[in-house]
């Protein structure tokens, strides 16, 4: 009987604007028709608050929700995962508003709105977004409690404060339990793929233009926290995959060698450092060159790379160690011989020509390298984001005899190929060089900018050599960065507009808190969980021990809390001139003139004066001054304050 | 008492009732809620917003999502004090049973329950509800501070009608969970008997003289106060009543002309049930205060000397109400 009580008209307002807003941050990654789709849904609602029987008939709301599930089916090819299961709440809940009228219904609606604010942290958890999130908690919280009054009319902002409060009181609770709550490592269910969300990062290929797109973005691939000193940036390499394989245009992973052991050996420089991963839905892991030893839940590949066990989703946190100065590969295989010699057949064959000229030409290995880096040096090279396209089947060819502008993965791509046909064993590796050092909290970040690509060639008695070709071209680029390398007339990306004075010191902060935020708060996993409460214990801690310290804490927090609830301070601020006014007539009990509980201030006053008429011009101004700020809501600590004097006086 | 409890099948409901009717409350007419008599309970809602959390939470856990953690419990937080909210809206809430007018029987009693929050404390949405009656709702807030309510009983017999158990719940702030108390007001309400439709005529013949019948609204002596009606001139005003009840009342008077009657209960014939004569009598009673007619009451345990005005109206049915009854 309760529960089918039709809303009042200025709740279900109340109801929608929070829903609208918790979709709106999805509105980039959902497919058009639902963008159009929704705003329609919701205009359509908010018309009929003034007239219910704008609402569209059952049928017609089954009919449209059928469309759009099947229209999602098509579109994604299925409904779960990511992208598509968001698309399908969003879509659902708005056409759920088409028929709902009821209490019941609008419960409902609040209860996916959470579901969808959960699917936006799938997405983002930046500070912005989860502070966005908080603030429409408190929204919808205030819409609960719209739809729980009855028709006496609260006003919106008595309404919000009630929420707000309600929030404010439920952060302790929320913070003990965010701490203590029992961390369970890994996933309870398998985790469907989501090939459709695009993440800004490496890709596990190479062809013309697909490193330089990444230098549009300022985003964040990882920071790193150094345990001693952070080395020079011109030793910053950060290996992230090999790519075995060329076609003549594009170079892969390929199959991967499966026969050799990866043997380092070290020599000096030794750094140990962590690093703080953001998500790329991809196993790989990025280490300084060259990485010698990693944790048990790494595994570590005989190319010397490091991969996880299953996909980074989520904030990702590694420790491992590296030396700056090494030797791999002493033993050459004859997998890695083959591979790293092997050609592509019929194309780029003017520079094949070149590779086997120098290879007649020079003598040893070595030279062969020199000579190839003095010719990207003296000739016409020139480093630029903004190559001319090469078109064809020769891209090689093309950029060394032709157009002679380019890029990392140019450089890269060709010095491998020349090294190839010269007849030595070479590889291109991608990864990410250098990185930005934060004054504030000596964290190295590396940006999607800073993703860079180069050799490694194998030689007699130094086994795999990392050669960069670009450093060749544009040194600025290797010891500085992206925007030192550019020519000062080529247009740059909008972020490196930004990357001056001021702004760079807002930049710099922002950074700093933004990794505070993902260091103790994102990546907060049941290794931190058990770290923290060790730290405070002193021992070794297990999920025993914290389910009881999260028992314990709760139930303090809750006490406290539900006291602090009912037994609200007696008299709120507007309250301090009562406050006063009881002080009075127990001093006038004291004197012996007690108040008769019928009588208001104004009687009891001139009983008072006429008692005490010395006191007249006291107690007629304190009893005004009360009058004023307690029945004519004139409230100001000037007047209280005046009252205290005047208390004190008598 | 069956006003029912969310969630519970009626046998468990009947269960808890009967337990909480030994722990009621004193009967009196001003009762403040305690924590003691308060229960609570999550609504079906509550159960669905719990079910909810728990998706989160495995969700959460599954991507390893720090947000998807601090939302659930956030969320957790928020439902688990919107309880101590809900309990704290009910509680201290001060109920004052303020008189009820007399009603026939058959009508529906309007109790008036006077509600004010302890230390200016705010209420919101509290309903109240007895057996066989629709929830009224009040609020209490700072800008309305005390408010009174009508709490509708059908009456079906003459007599006392008590307002008996009644349900005071709410579910504000969140609509998550049910708070309740049960309470016995000590309020009563007068029930007359229901007037009959078609009573005998009354034999007339023992009036007295054949006067023209009096005037109610003479004004020769005063008679007493009854309610404002529209048509009566300003001088009749009982401002002295006015200023004390705030309502606007007329005062009466009759002129003395000698015509009265008395209602008697052996008019009626012998073999006649009595609640039928008391409805015939009472019938008769609401005529006379009409005509005007000046009217004495004659019945076994009871004689009511002829009179006219509200006041002797309101005597003479009160005494038809009681007949029989053990007044205390």
């Amino acid at each position: 009987m309760i529960r089918s009580i039709s809303l009042h008209k200025q709740a279900e307002f109340w109801v929608l604007l929070p829903l609208f807003l918790v979709i709106l941050p999805h509105f980039p990654r959902l497919p058009s028709w639902i963008i159009f789709l929704l705003p329609v849904f919701f205009a359509w609602r908010l018309l009929a608050i003034k007239n219910n029987r704008l609402l569209p008939a059952r049928w017609l709301v089954a009919c449209i929700a059928f469309l759009s599930l099947a229209g999602i089916l098509l579109y994604y090819g299925t409904i779960f995962g990511r992208t598509a299961g968001t698309s399908l709440l969003c879509i659902l809940l708005s056409i759920k508003l088409l028929e709902s009228k009821k209490q019941r219904d609008y419960m409902l609606l609040i209860a996916l709105a959470a579901f969808i604010i959960v699917t936006n942290f799938l997405f983002s958890q930046n500070i912005p977004t989860v502070i966005y999130m908080l603030l429409m908690v408190t929204l919808i919280t205030m819409s609960l409690i719209s739809i729980n009054l009855d028709t006496t009319y609260i006003p919106v902002k008595k309404r919000l404060k009630m929420s707000a409060s309600l929030v404010a009181q439920a952060l302790p609770l929320m913070i003990i339990l965010f701490l203590l709550f029992p961390r369970i490592p890994g996933s309870l269910w398998k985790l469907p793929d989501d090939k459709n969300s695009a993440v800004t990062g490496l890709s596990g290929i190479m062809s013309p233009g697909k490193i330089s797109n990444l230098m549009q973005s300022d985003a964040v691939a990882f920071r790193v926290k150094f345990e001693h000193q952070i080395p020079e940036q011109n030793n910053l390499y950060w290996r992230g995959l090999i790519l075995w394989r060329f076609d003549g245009e594009t170079w892969i992973e390929g199959k991967q060698n499966k026969n050799t052991q990866a043997e380092i050996e070290t020599i000096s420089n030794k750094t140990e450092y962590s690093v703080t991963l953001e998500p790329h839905n991809r196993k790989w892991l990025f280490a300084l060159d060259m990485p010698s030893q990693h944790p048990d839940s790494i595994i570590y590949n005989n190319n010397y790379l490091l991969r996880a066990k299953k996909d980074i989703a989520s904030i990702y946190q590694y420790s491992i160690q590296s030396y700056l100065n090494y030797r791999i590969g002493h033993n050459l295989s004859e997998w890695e011989k083959k591979t790293g010699l092997k050609l592509p057949p019929n194309s780029n064959k003017k520079s094949i020509q070149l590779g086997i000229k120098w290879k007649n030409d020079l003598n040893t290995p070595e030279e062969i390298v020199k000579h190839a880096l003095r010719y990207f040096n003296n000739e016409n090279f020139f480093y630029t984001l903004e190559p001319p396209l090469t078109p064809g089947f020769d891209p090689v060819d093309q950029f060394l005899f032709e157009t002679r502008k380019g890029f990392c993965e140019h450089y890269a791509s060709s010095f491998t190929l020349l090294m190839r046909a010269a007849g030595i064993p070479a590889r291109v590796v991608i990864g990410y060089q250098g990185g930005t050092i934060n004054p504030y909290n000596n964290y190295l970040t590396v940006r999607q900018n800073d993703a860079h690509a180069w050799s490694e060639v194998w030689l007699e008695n130094r086994g795999w050599v990392r050669i960069d070709p670009t450093a060749a071209v544009a040194p600025e680029r290797v010891e500085s960065n992206l925007n030192a390398a550019l020519n000062p007339d080529e247009s740059r990306p909008f972020y490196m507009h930004l990357n001056s004075g001021f702004l760079k010191q807002i930049g710099f902060y922002w950074d700093a808190i933004d990794n505070s935020w993902k260091q103790w708060i994102i990546a907060y996993d049941s290794t931190k969980q058990h770290r923290l409460l060790s730290y405070f214990t002193n021992k070794k801690i297990n999920y025993y021990d914290i389910i009881i310290a999260l028992f314990i804490s709760l139930s303090v927090v809750a006490f406290i809390t539900s006291l602090f609830i009912m037994k609200p301070l007696r008299f709120s601020k507007e309250d301090n001139a009562q406050k006063l006014y009881i002080k009075f007539c127990k001093k006038m009990a004291r004197r012996g003139l007690i108040k008769k509980t019928y009588e208001g201030p104004v009687d009891f006053s001139q009983r008072a004066v006429e008692k005490y008429p010395e006191d007249k011009s006291t107690i007629d101004f304190f009893i005004r001054l009360y009058i004023n700020t307690r029945y004519r809501s004139r409230q100001n600590k000037e007047q209280i304050n005046k009252m205290k004097k005047l208390i004190k006086n008598l | 008492m069956n006003q029912g409890i969310p969630l519970l099948p009626d046998f468990m409901a009947r269960i808890i009732e009967k337990w909480a009717s030994k722990r009621l409350p004193e009967t009196k007419n001003n009762i403040t809620l305690v924590r003691q008599r308060i229960y609570i309970l999550p609504t079906r809602h509550g159960i669905g917003f719990l079910i909810i959390l728990m998706f989160i939470l495995a969700g959460s856990i599954n991507y390893e999502n720090s947000s998807g953690y601090m939302l659930t419990f956030l969320l957790t937080g928020i439902g688990f004090l919107g309880m101590i909210h809900t309990h704290q809206n009910l509680n201290h809430l001060k109920l004052n049973s303020v008189t009820t007018k007399p009603v026939f029987a058959g009508q529906i009693a309007r109790f008036n329950v006077q509600l004010s929050g302890k230390n200016n404390k705010q209420h919101f949405n509290i309903k109240f509800q007895t057996v066989n009656s629709d929830p009224v709702s009040a609020t209490i807030s700072n800008d309305q501070p005390a408010s009174v309510i009508e709490i509708p009983q059908l009456t079906k017999k003459r007599g006392v009608c008590k307002l008996g158990c009644i349900k005071a719940f709410t579910e504000f702030p969140l609509g998550l969970f049910h708070a309740w108390s049960w309470i016995e007001l000590d309020a009563q309400c007068l029930v007359y008997p229901a007037p009959e439709a078609h009573p005998p005529a009354y034999n007339f013949s023992n009036l007295k003289a054949s006067g023209k019948p009096s005037q109610l609204t003479g004004n020769d002596d005063f008679a007493g106060i009854r309610d404002y009606q529209k048509g009566d001139s300003s001088s009749m005003l009982a401002w002295k009543a006015i200023a004390r009840s705030g309502i606007l009342q007329s005062k009466l008077f009759y002129s003395e002309s000698g015509n009265e009657i008395w209602l008697r209960w052996d008019d009626l014939p012998v073999n006649m049930h009595t609640e039928q004569r008391l409805s015939i009598l009472c019938r008769w009673v609401i005529e006379c205060h009409n005509k005007g007619i000046i009217y004495g009451l004659d019945i076994p345990d009871k004689k009511i000397l002829p009179a006219s005005g509200l006041l002797h109206q309101n005597n003479t049915l009160k005494a038809l109400a009681l007949y029989g009854l053990n007044q205390r």
